[in-house]
């Protein structure tokens, strides 16, 4: 029902009779009125007219009003005074045109008032006047409708409704008595039109109308109003002005031009007395009472109010409405509303929503206003220059801003100081205790659980009471079970917590009186501490009562309890007690059984067996006493509880004491005083670790207290790492020492400034001090008793107040640094995810579970705190879930769709697509994706998912060892999130990789081309021309070539002749070696008459392989070939991917390999040998260089000599003694022996490398460090723009960190120290053997596209991955740690291009170290591959070469000459200390000896496998003998570093495999995984012999260093029996 | 599961008060579709038209979508900006635009407007530069109400676009 016709109702019922009236009156006036001339009519009388019509019509006007035809209406009810009018006027006013639908009307009238005397007939009306009203409607009608009414059917549905209007009047009259209205006052009708009708089709006449009869009402001139309808003109008006003087009607009706002037009417204004209004008032408005309604008639018959609360469920904080009005409202409600639905159970009006109600009644409303505004918001920009610049800001997204974070540091309190005197200790220890007392107070958990417990047992009462039968004792006596329990437990908590709080005073109290004791002891007070014990007495009666009645309600309760508990036991010991008498008669009747038996028997069986035991006879279970529960009662109160008849005691502590002036103290306490005098405070701010601000100084008040009261505003651009507070504490002149740290917690991003609280953090120091004062001291020991027991040690500490928030800017938005900027680096961002996942592990882990416990634990399901877990256990309870949780964004979306979701996902055409266009690396450059999906295979995805399932799954069958797969992973992961890191740099292009564009010759350009034109041809000096680059963009596979010049190698060890105890000269299968062997003692010259075939040592050739591809050269002779071939090998990318991402990050390595083609004579027979040549080519590697193909990628070419990796052991082959050269530094040890081969590499077209990405890194370096470094590097690059110069590096969390932090004495493992203790020479090569052990990964595989990452040496140590390096700081660092002079050398080597060395300072010489071999060689060494040096890295300082030469062997090493060396820190710019980066100390794991052997089997197994592999066609046989023999042969070789040993081994060797003829050699390689073993065993070709009888022997040892660096030998060889 | 290729240019813009126009642009989808390959947003050069006043970006834009539905059928928005002499950089116009739903080659011109703002930033614009833009991008082809919005005309950007559409047929759509 619409409210509106409700309140309609409410007043119409009530003056319905006025209605009556007024129409009575009507009917008598309306005569007088027309024979009354109008000048003399009485104001009242008009009115009354106007009154009664309007009363009248408002009857009318219900139904009528929904209607869309208003106007009509409120024409009607204008023409109220007109039903009176004699009928010809309206007749004359046009019969013609009105003739028809008078016609009508009459027929109409005629249905009409049959009906109505129908309806009359049904209705026994007392009141016959009523009668009148109906045919006056008529009447009424038949005037009203003139204008307008076309629609017959809508004045019918008019009248009817009208007529069940006055049915439902009639009916109302009967019930209701009649109340006295005079007449002459507005009815209720007309009063309710006068406020709700809806006058707006004819605004004028509405608004004119109100006017009116306000002034009307107000008692002022009326004629204005009069007049004004005339005015307006129109038709309507007119008719209304009809209506005011009747007596003009039939004039105006007959000419509708008549001047204005001839309708006004001058009339006495209308007159109402107040006393009148105010009657008619109250008639028409209802006033509801303000009394107070009593709580019975709000609620339902018979039902006792029912507090929510007290039953200890949740019920919000009601609106604030005073008192009067909730009266008023509730007044009006209980007429309005008989069925009391507003009520609540406690009898008060509802005010909240109902809180377990599941979905809003209505939404809150939103200003809308204010959410188009943000919507449409603009705002001016200006007009801001686009900074261009090729760093690449990471982050941006962000805004750039500045934050602020306010720290407000109010002050400090000591609890306890080493200068608190024994009283202060005390007072310290009162504060507190005080304190705790006050929080107590205020929680006041004791009165809440005794309320609780009250409500509990109420509730058990009521649910005792018999008087509801409605619900099933069942249930009943469940929750009364329930709330029993429930009693129990809250019986506890009171118990315990009244306990609590009596002791806390008691300690008071105790505290206080030994205060006391003390200052009188001591003569003097401290403190102005005071505690006040305020005695509140209670009325002892009512207490006692109280008191009793309690342990009554608990004894009866316990009683209870234990009466259940006796009859549970009773119950048992009956079944036990049954139990028992059963097999009592059992027993018996078994014993009588045997008794017989015995007799029988009796020889036989001496004791009866007890194959059972004994049952116990059941005890009786002791009904309880009630006396022995009294007691306990009794007792616990008498504990916990106050006594009944004792005062309450409220503890004040007040500081009105007075304190003993100085003069009165004795000297020990003036002293003490003195010193706090002196004592002064101040706190720094730390923030990351970096002192941002201080506070002032402020002395130590007497008090112990300090105030500061200063706020600090930090201005800040990354989100705070750690907030920290030191306290300082200076003592008279001296320097500050430092107290204390307190850390901050950092604010959560909701607390701004002026809404955060002030805060207290606690903190304390470990600091002892001993006064020689009355001060106690800190963390000394001291006592309160005299004889010096029960000691104390108390710690300085105190409480600094503070707050920290965020600051709101200008315009209201919290300076708040985003939060993605809240997790910096890989590390947190990884430890993020972990959380992530953490948490979704525990949380969510069981629903169902989750649901139980909420539903067993019995949550308040009114307290919105609960109202998640509430909507989890409905949802849970009732197994479906309806989750209103969503807003739905596209209506219809769903029914609209062509297919659902899953089938989207299903499609692997699409699958494919979105997985290329990702880049998904199995995916990248997939070309041509097939149009149709049953065309799309399903093993397509194979990889893939294995790829995703396995991601977390650390598989350790490709890394064998799961240390290194971890570290695999891990890499796997930084790669990952770097490269996330990085999508922005990557999609930075630069001009020319966009636009290739020929240079427009200008004139110079054109005039050196005309000059060249006139030069002197030269052939035989052509020049190097530039080539032109190309951008990997548009290439595709076979485009690309390398192109591998092998020019000349020097000293290729010489064949030695194979040499046996066993050696026959009738052997048919020779070696062809030769003379120039170095050990002529097994040497045997009728051997060497047996070469046929010319007189080479040695006849190498080499063979180049590259993603297994192979080229080799034309086979050469003698120990120093030249060669001088290019080959060239095509080059594919991985998945035809040219980009320069995929280029960057391509693993493979060139293998040149050197061999050497020895020819065997396979001839059979000797006769033979005349007429035809038998041979087969055999080839034994000697040694391999190998060359990242990353390195050819970004040096362009490769140019120069390699040393050659020439196997410690090559049986059958020795060096030429009398080749090796005497290079420059022989003191230590000629340095370069070893072979060396001149190469050429380049790839064509020359690819354009990638950009290493320059990119602006967040530091937390000093800036004017970070400004000197830059200017030092432009400074550098300046003059030589070729050199090297490093001064910043970025660490593994992307973060500029200044190089010399690197570089630190870390010591080096402790077992690599003892092998060598004397040898310092031999201890560092043994450390550079162990570092070089670490394996290779160069920074632009791991982390393509991107510049170097430095990682720290434990970090490195971490990984076992890095680059020249890290190799080169933990090497330099081991050197510096064993007392050499080290530095980290950065500069251009062969082949790396770019890297560092270590140069070191021996006695009168240099060293320069390349860490990833090993190797050292000295200054003057031709052969060493550092080619230029750029800078000196030391631990403190930086030096950059500005000699004019930079190679090494050119250039002075000391860098004390400033002239030579350009030294960063100096003297304008001294060396500020930095702190190293590195850790104190490097903590080494011994090797996991177990571990290695394993790994060492499996490897070999593996080995194995791939060589059987590689053989398809042959049988590969194992010697194991040989096997063995090698295997035991590797740990000498790795004891030795591979040196030293050939000749011993190879007697060995030939002792034990005489009639073999044999060759292999061990490789020597650090661990990292399994594939680089088996490229390099493929590459030495040893499995490529064919001889039908070959044998092979393979023998794998791994030799464990610490931190699990493996290195790793690996002996193959094949033999062949000699027949 | 239909897929639709929108392949096309943005050719440029003509009408603009300002010389040096680039452009910012994006295509904005319903739930139901779904990028397979292509990039959605982009921003082309800028060009300072040398003869006549268009300025011509020629900025490719080629998107594969799958789509399960009609609805949020694909719409461009554009955000052309304009650098002055100073090279500072101020908004010339928003744009909005939908893609077509025919398959064929489409020349479509789409109009722009701009925020006027109050009269002391309408001043500040035409003496400093700089002027109002919208707080949020996507009122551009959002339909929230935007009269209370008051905005002057812009140019109109020209594109040409080429529909790929497949599929549609399956699911009852003619096109």
């Amino acid at each position: 029902m619409n409210p509106r016709e409700e309140k309609v109702k409410i007043i119409t019922e009530e003056f319905i009779e006025n209605d009556e009236d007024a129409d009575m009156e009507r009917q008598k006036k309306n005569p007088k009125v027309r024979r009354q001339p109008r000048k003399k009519q009485p104001p009242t009388a008009v009115r009354k007219e106007m009154v009664s019509e309007k009363s009248h019509l408002g009857n009318q006007q219900e139904p009528v009003q929904e209607e869309p035809k208003t106007c009509l209406l409120s024409m009607t009810a204008r023409r109220g005074p007109q039903s009176l009018p004699p009928i010809p006027s309206t007749s004359r006013t046009g019969f013609a045109e009105f003739s028809m639908r008078g016609r009508m009307r009459e027929k109409l009238q005629a249905a009409r008032s049959k009906a109505e005397s129908a309806l009359l007939q049904e209705i026994p009306t007392p009141w016959p006047r009523r009668l009148r009203s109906p045919s006056k409607k008529e009447l009424e009608t038949e005037f009203g409708t003139e204008p307008g009414k076309e629609v017959e059917s809508t004045q019918q549905e008019i009248d009817s409704q009208s007529h069940s209007r006055v049915k439902f009047h009639d009916s109302a009259r009967k019930i209701k008595p009649k109340p006295q209205v005079p007449p002459g006052f507005p009815s209720a009708e007309e009063a309710y039109n006068f406020f709700t009708f809806n006058f707006d089709p004819e605004p004028e006449e509405s608004e004119k109308k109100p006017k009116a009869r306000h002034r009307e009402g107000t008692n002022l001139e009326q004629e204005e109003g009069e007049e004004e309808p005339p005015a307006h003109g129109g038709g309507k008006e007119t008719d209304e002005e009809e209506l005011l003087n009747g007596d003009d009607a039939e004039d105006f009706l007959l000419g509708l031009d008549h001047m204005a002037d001839d309708f006004v009417a001058v009339r006495p204004a209308d007159y109402e007395s107040i006393h009148d209004r105010l009657q008619m008032e109250r008639e028409m408005l209802f006033i509801p009472s303000r009394q107070t309604v009593p709580t019975y008639k709000k609620l339902p018959e018979n039902v006792q109010p029912r507090f929510l609360e007290d039953e200890g469920l949740y019920t919000g904080v009601r609106p604030e409405v005073s008192r009067t009005n909730q009266n008023i409202m509730e007044n009006r409600l209980l007429v309005q509303d008989p069925e009391r639905r507003w009520f609540g159970d406690d009898g008060r009006i509802l005010a909240l929503p109902n809180p377990i109600k599941p979905f809003p009644s209505r939404l809150p409303v939103e200003t809308q206003e204010l959410s188009i505004k943000a919507e449409l918001e603009t705002m001016y920009k200006k007009a801001v220059k686009y900074v261009h610049s090729s760093q690449h800001v990471i982050r941006s997204g962000d805004p750039p801003g500045n934050f602020q974070l306010d720290i407000d540091i109010s002050g400090l309190l000591f609890t306890h100081h080493p200068c608190f005197s024994r009283e202060h200790v005390l007072a310290a220890k009162l504060a507190q205790l005080y304190d705790q007392y006050l929080a107590r107070h205020q929680r006041n958990k004791a009165k809440f659980l005794t309320e609780k417990l009250q409500a509990l047992r109420n509730a058990v009462q009521t649910g005792l009471d018999p008087e509801k039968p409605h619900q099933s004792l069942d249930t009943i006596q469940k929750t009364i079970n329930d709330y029993k329990s429930e009693i129990r437990q809250t019986r506890k908590l009171r118990d315990a917590e009244q306990e609590k709080d009596r002791t806390l005073l008691k300690t008071i109290i105790k505290v206080w009186k030994e205060m006391k004791s003390l200052r009188e002891f001591q003569r003097f007070t401290n403190t102005p501490l005071k505690l006040v014990l305020r005695k509140e007495k209670g009325d002892q009666k009512a207490d006692e009562e109280a008191y009793e009645a309690e342990i009554q309600v608990e004894i009866s309760e316990l009683l209870e309890e234990h009466t259940e508990e006796y009859t549970q036991k009773m119950e048992e010991y009956r079944t036990s007690l049954q139990q028992w008498k059963a097999w009592r008669k059992a027993q018996r009747a078994k014993k009588k059984k045997r008794k017989q038996a015995a007799e029988e028997h009796s020889y036989d069986e001496t004791e009866e067996p007890h194959p059972e035991e004994d049952l116990v006879k059941p005890i009786p279970p002791e009904p309880t006493d009630r006396a022995v529960i009294e007691q306990e009662v009794r007792e616990r109160a008498t504990q916990s509880r106050r006594r009944p008849g004792e005062p309450m005691l409220v503890p004040e502590l007040s500081l009105a004491g007075s304190i003993t002036p100085n003069n009165q103290c004795p000297r020990a306490e003036v002293l003490r005083r003195e010193d706090v005098k002196k004592r002064s405070l101040y706190l720094k701010v730390l923030f990351n670790n970096k002192e941002v601000s201080r506070t002032v100084t402020r002395p130590l008040g007497a008090d112990f207290r300090v105030h500061f009261g200063q706020i600090f505003n930090l201005q800040i651009v990354n989100w705070p790492e750690s907030l920290a507070l030191q306290v300082y504490e200076t003592i008279g002149h001296s320097g500050p020492t430092l107290l204390a740290e307190v850390f901050l917690p950092v604010p959560e991003t909701t607390v701004v400034a002026g809404r955060a609280p002030i805060e207290e953090v606690e903190f304390s120091s470990n600091q002892h001090v001993t006064l020689d004062h009355e001060g106690v001291g800190s963390g000394v020991p001291f006592s309160f008793e005299a004889d010096g027991s029960n000691q104390l040690i108390l710690m300085t500490s105190g409480k600094v107040s503070h707050s920290v928030a965020w600051a709101i800017g200008e315009n209201g938005i919290p300076l708040i640094p985003p939060l993605s900027q809240q997790n910096i680096g890989f590390r947190s961002a990884l430890k993020r995810a972990d959380a992530i996942s953490s948490i979704g592990t525990s949380g969510l882990t069981d629903m169902k579970k989750l649901a139980k416990w909420a539903a067993e634990s019995k949550l308040d399901p009114n307290d919105p705190n609960n109202a998640p877990l509430m909507q989890l256990i409905s949802v849970a309870t009732s197994g479906e879930s309806y989750v209103p949780d969503f807003f739905r964004l596209e209506q219809l979306q769903q029914e609209f769709n062509f297919v659902s979701d899953q089938e989207l996902s299903r499609s692997k055409r699409f699958r494919l697509l979105l997985l290329r266009s990702q880049e998904v690396p199995e995916f990248r450059n997939y070309k041509q994706i097939p149009v149709y999906d049953r065309e799309i295979m399903e093993k397509v995805f194979q990889d893939y998912e294995k790829r995703l399932r396995d991601r977390n799954v650390i598989e350790t069958k490709e890394h064998i060892d799961t240390h290194r797969a971890m570290v695999a992973k891990y890499l796997q992961q930084v790669r990952e999130s770097v490269i996330n890191r990085f999508l922005i740099a990557k999609q930075h292009f630069l001009l020319a990789d966009m636009i290739v564009e020929e240079e427009v010759p200008n004139i110079s350009i054109l005039g050196l081309s005309l000059f060249k034109l006139a030069e002197q041809k030269r052939p035989l000096r052509p020049r190097r021309k530039g080539r032109k680059k190309v951008t990997a963009q548009n290439l595709s596979d076979g485009d690309i070539k390398l192109l591998v010049n092998i020019v000349r190698a020097y000293d290729i060890p010489v064949r030695k002749p194979a040499v046996s105890k066993f050696q026959q000269p009738s052997r048919s299968s020779r070696m062809f070696s030769e003379k120039h062997a170095a050990s002529p003692s097994t040497h045997s010259p009728n051997h060497n008459a047996d070469y046929p075939l010319g007189q080479v040592s040695v006849r190498p050739f080499v063979e180049v392989s590259f993603q297994r591809t192979v080229c080799h050269t034309t086979t050469a002779e003698g120990p120093n070939p030249s060669w001088n071939e290019e080959l060239e090998l095509p080059f594919r990318a991985p998945n035809g991917d040219y980009s320069t991402a995929s280029l960057q990050s391509v693993k493979d390595v060139v293998f040149i390999n050197i061999f050497d083609e020895v020819l065997h004579d396979v001839l059979e027979d000797d006769r033979e040998r005349g007429s035809g040549i038998h041979t087969r080519i055999e080839r034994h590697w000697l040694g391999c260089v190998k060359i990242p193909f990353s390195t050819i990628y970004f040096q362009a070419r490769i140019d120069g000599t390699f040393k050659i990796d020439i196997p410690p052991v090559l049986l059958g082959y020795s060096k030429e003694q009398n080749m090796i050269l005497e290079r420059g530094f022989d003191s230590v040890r000629n340095l370069s022996e070893g072979s060396y081969i001149t190469l050429f590499i380049t790839i064509e077209p020359q690819l354009v490398p990638g950009e290493s990405v320059q990119e602006k890194f967040e530091s937390q370096e000093d800036e004017k460090l970070l400004q000197a470094s830059e200017k030092f590097q432009a400074e550098c690059a300046f003059k030589f723009p070729n050199r090297q110069c490093l001064t910043t590096v970025i660490d593994i969390n992307g973060k500029t960190v200044f190089i010399t932090r690197y570089l630190k004495p870390l010591n080096p493992p402790e077992e690599l120290l003892n092998v060598y203790p004397n040898n310092l020479q031999a201890t560092a090569e043994l450390v550079a053997r162990y570092v070089s052990l670490i394996p290779f990964l160069p920074d632009t595989v791991s982390f393509a596209g991107i510049c170097d990452l430095w990682s720290t040496s434990d970090q490195f140590l971490d990984l076992l991955a890095g680059d020249e390096e890290e190799h080169a700081v933990l090497l330099c660092n081991y050197f510096l740690s064993l007392g050499k002079k080290a530095w980290l050398v950065m500069g251009n080597a062969i082949p790396e291009g770019p890297t560092a060395y270590v140069l070191t300072w021996e006695q009168g010489h240099y060293l320069i170290w390349n860490p990833c071999s090993g190797h050292f060689y000295g200054q003057f060494d031709t052969f060493c591959p550092l080619k230029n040096v750029g800078c000196l890295i030391g631990p403190d300082n930086i030096w950059f070469n500005i000699q004019r030469y930079d190679s090494p062997l050119r250039i002075n090493f000391d860098v004390t000459k400033p002239k030579l060396w350009k030294s960063f820190f100096s003297r304008s710019l001294p060396y500020p200390g930095l702190s190293s980066v590195q850790p104190e100390e490097l903590i080494y794991q011994r090797s996991d000896k177990a571990a290695a052997a394993e790994l060492q089997d499996r490897i070999e197994k593996i080995l194995k496998e791939k060589i059987m592999d590689w053989r398809p066609r042959h049988l590969t046989r194992w010697n194991r003998y040989c096997t063995s023999t090698l295997r035991h042969f590797l740990p000498l070789l790795e004891k030795s570093q591979g040196e030293d040993v050939e000749d011993d081994h190879r007697a060995e060797l030939l002792k034990q495999l005489g009639d073999y003829r044999f060759s292999g050699f061990p490789l020597h390689m650090p661990y990292s995984e399994v594939k680089p073993l088996i490229d390099a065993v493929y590459s030495t070709g040893v499995h490529n012999i064919d001889v039908p009888n070959v044998e092979f022997a393979l023998a794998v040892y791994i030799h464990p260093y610490p931190k699990n660096v493996l290195s790793v030998w690996i002996y193959v060889a094949s033999l062949i029996r000699n027949r | 599961m239909a897929e639709v290729h929108v392949i096309g240019q943005i050719i440029g813009a003509s009408g603009f008060s300002e010389s040096s126009l680039f452009c910012k642009w994006g295509i904005h989808t319903g739930a139901a579709w779904k990028l397979l390959s292509g990039v959605q947003v982009g921003q082309t050069q800028v060009d300072t038209p040398q003869i006549g006043e268009m300025a011509y970006w020629s900025h490719p834009i080629d998107l594969h979508f799958a789509t399960k539905g009609l609805q949020g059928w694909p719409r461009l928005h554009f955000q052309v900006w304009s650098q002055d002499s100073f090279g500072r950089c101020q908004l010339a116009g928003y744009g909005f635009c939908h893609v077509p739903s025919s398959p064929g080659t489409h020349q479509l011109a789409c109009p722009t407007w701009r925020p006027l703002g109050s009269w002391q930033e309408q001043l500040a614009r035409a003496f400093v530069g700089g002027g109002p833009q919208l707080l949020h991008g996507d009122t551009i082809y959002s339909g929230a109400d935007r009269y209370r919005l008051h905005t002057a005309a812009g140019g109109t950007v020209h594109l040409e676009i080429s529909l790929l559409l497949r599929h549609f047929d399956r699911y009852g759509v003619e096109c």
